[in-house]
């Protein structure tokens, strides 16, 4: 079983007690009335989708609830590290 | 061969007992009744404050009935009756949760066998006093382990039938 670090527990758990949660370090917009419907289109539906180290978010859901950022290679399912939500990116 | 325990019962056989179970070597009851309280904080200095007792601060760290679940989240099991104050005002969030779980005993050399066929921890290294959410399979379930060969299990009221009947299908069957 893939286990995963979370940065909140600070102990490696196991998989089956975390949900993935996307991509990470999307930033909503300040001002939503102002974005136009290309904006919005690459808000909503444009994912990054790199072949390689790739920013996500994962919750602890079974564990301790919280959302956390991890960077995990897309092609060897490694993860290279877990942060906690709001530190800058890795 | 390995002797693999029958899980399939069908609805009406799924009962919730209410007597405890004796195994070999592990035995399945009910806790004793409890208040249980869900409790946040952002700051926890407030939460202690407001409910006058002292607040586990690491996660999964347990202090006279305290586990501390999450950074801003911990979860009171006090004995049946006990009312804590709600703090109305402060920025802190005291619920009374009692009807919401039941509690689960598990106890004697087999307990962590039973409770490690559906759990994913490594539940050995879990060190006594210790209290942790995770999940029996997939129903969610908080673990404190109470003493050596004592595993106290809350599980919402809904999963207990299923917990209580799982738990029996995975015990050793007294000789």
């Amino acid at each position: 079983m893939l286990l995963i670090h979370c940065p909140y527990c600070e102990e490696a758990r196991p998989e089956v007690e975390f949900v993935y949660g996307g991509e990470a370090h999307i930033a909503r917009p300040i001002d939503p009335s102002a974005f136009s419907d290309a904006e919005w289109e690459k808000l909503l539906y444009i994912r990054s989708n790199p072949r390689g180290r790739h920013h996500e978010r994962w919750r602890h859901t079974h564990g301790c609830g919280r959302f956390f950022n991890a960077v995990r290679d897309t092609v060897t399912d490694v993860f290279e590290t877990t942060y906690k939500a709001g530190e800058a990116r890795k | 061969m390995v002797d693999i325990a029958e899980i399939a019962v069908s609805a009406a056989e799924l009962k919730l007992g209410t007597e405890p179970v004796q195994g070999d070597g592990v035995r399945l009851s009910h806790a004793d009744p409890k208040a249980r309280y869900s409790l946040r904080a952002r700051d926890a200095k407030v939460l202690a404050d407001v409910i006058g007792c002292a607040l586990p601060g690491k996660i999964g760290d347990t202090d006279g009935g305290i586990a501390c679940l999450g950074p801003d989240e911990w979860y009171a099991l006090l004995p049946a009756g006990t009312d804590l104050p709600r703090g109305e005002g402060l920025p802190v969030s005291v619920v009374d949760v009692s009807s919401r779980a039941l509690g689960l005993v598990l106890e004697g050399p087999g307990a962590l066998a039973v409770l490690s066929s559906g759990c994913p921890l490594d539940l050995a290294k879990m060190s006594v006093g210790r209290a942790t959410r995770t999940v029996f399979e997939t129903v969610e379930i908080v673990v404190w382990r109470e003493a050596d060969d004592r595993w106290h299990i809350e599980v919402w009221r809904s999963f207990a039938t299923w917990l209580w009947n799982a738990f029996l299908a995975a015990m050793p069957q007294a000789k």
